[in-house]
């Protein structure tokens, strides 16, 4: 399972479209709070995370995430618009950082099937 | 000159997201399950760029507000909103929000200008969705206040944050400013709707929730006589 949040329902499709093709069942939510609870109960495979969300951002998803011992090491895509590219986000569990405005889909499905079980 | 860079820089940077958005649509057709999916991803494309165009035109018309283009007439404000609330229909629908209208002034017409009136109603409605969470609704609410009609959109999203809350207190937004505390937003759909109700003579204004935040827009009432 891959877990998708972002708070733009239509991008978080586009990346939901890819993985389908590849096979794979997708979970989207527009928030932080909502995908913490759900993996509460599921651990995903992948994680693809927006970063500025409604309600906490996804700085504050990635503190939340890599603070637990069996969420810290599920790998992260940050798939944002903001400049994030000198940044390295590895200690958060983050294996790469897409640019929303220049992503193509082979980038996201090169992702998948790298990172993905 | 340096607050007309910012200004074009924000407003450049808000029409980036739609632009992107339809790259990500554009590219994601090849992977498009059946027809069905084609067709959905096509009318996502329509709605995108509709919106970004209403953006663009808005901005266009702020540059004619000084050339003294748009007329006042009177105007069914209800009217109004419910051709915006038709138009945004299925975009709600689409991201599971609900609005919820509730019309209780008396119907009167407002001095104001029909287009731009449009144009208010729109980017509260558009602004309400945007940060109401899934499931949740807005609200339309229309009632008299004295001699005016007042028009109020309510959100459930983050509160606004206090600096751009204090500048509508003043009755307007000097320019569009970065509103971090609402992701995505540069707060260019408030800084349009601040202008036109200047121009309308018309206040635009805002309150802070707890859970979210009302934009209003009061309307001076006609003169003329009623619709019904």
């Amino acid at each position: 399972m891959i877990y998708i949040i972002d708070d733009d329902k239509i991008m978080a499709e586009c990346v939901a479209r890819v993985a389908k093709k590849l096979g794979r069942e997708t979970r989207i939510f527009s928030n932080g709070i909502e995908a913490m609870a759900e993996i509460d109960r599921e651990l995903p495979e992948l994680l693809f995370l927006d970063i500025l969300l409604d309600g906490p951002d996804g700085f504050t998803f990635l503190n939340e995430l890599v603070s637990y011992s069996d969420t810290e090491k599920i790998p992260v895509v940050i798939v944002t618009g903001l400049t994030l590219f000198n940044t390295s986000f590895s200690d958060y569990g983050v294996v790469r950082v897409l640019d929303k405005n220049k992503m193509r889909p082979e980038e996201i499905e090169e992702a998948i099937i790298k990172y993905g079980r | 000159m340096e607050s007309e860079v910012n200004g074009i820089l924000v407003a450049a940077h808000e029409l980036k997201a739609p632009l992107g958005l339809l790259r990500q649509l554009a590219l994601s057709m090849e992977y498009a399950e059946d027809e069905g999916e084609l067709k959905k991803i096509q009318k996502q494309m329509v709605g995108v760029s509709e919106r970004a165009l209403r953006q663009v035109q808005d901005l266009t018309k702020i540059g004619r507000l000084d050339e003294k283009m748009f007329e006042m007439e009177p105007v069914a404000v209800r009217a109004v909103c419910d051709e915006v609330t038709e138009e945004l229909r299925y975009l709600y629908r689409f991201n599971h929000r609900n609005l919820v209208i509730d019309y209780r002034n008396r119907a009167r017409l407002v001095v104001a200008n029909r287009e731009l009136l449009k144009s208010i109603v729109y980017n509260f409605c558009l602004n309400a969705m945007q940060y109401s969470g899934e499931d949740t609704e807005s609200e339309l609410n229309l009632y008299d206040k004295y001699d005016k009609v007042k028009l109020e959109v309510r959100d459930f999203g983050p509160a606004l944050p206090m600096d751009v809350w204090r500048s509508l207190k003043k009755g307007w937004v000097e320019k569009p400013t970065s509103i971090a505390m609402r992701p995505g937003s540069s707060g260019l759909g408030l800084y349009i709707a601040s202008k036109f109700s200047q121009y309308m003579n018309a206040k635009v204004g805002a309150i802070r929730h707890r859970d979210g935040t009302s934009f209003f827009v009061e309307l001076p009432v006609s003169r003329q006589a009623r619709l019904f």
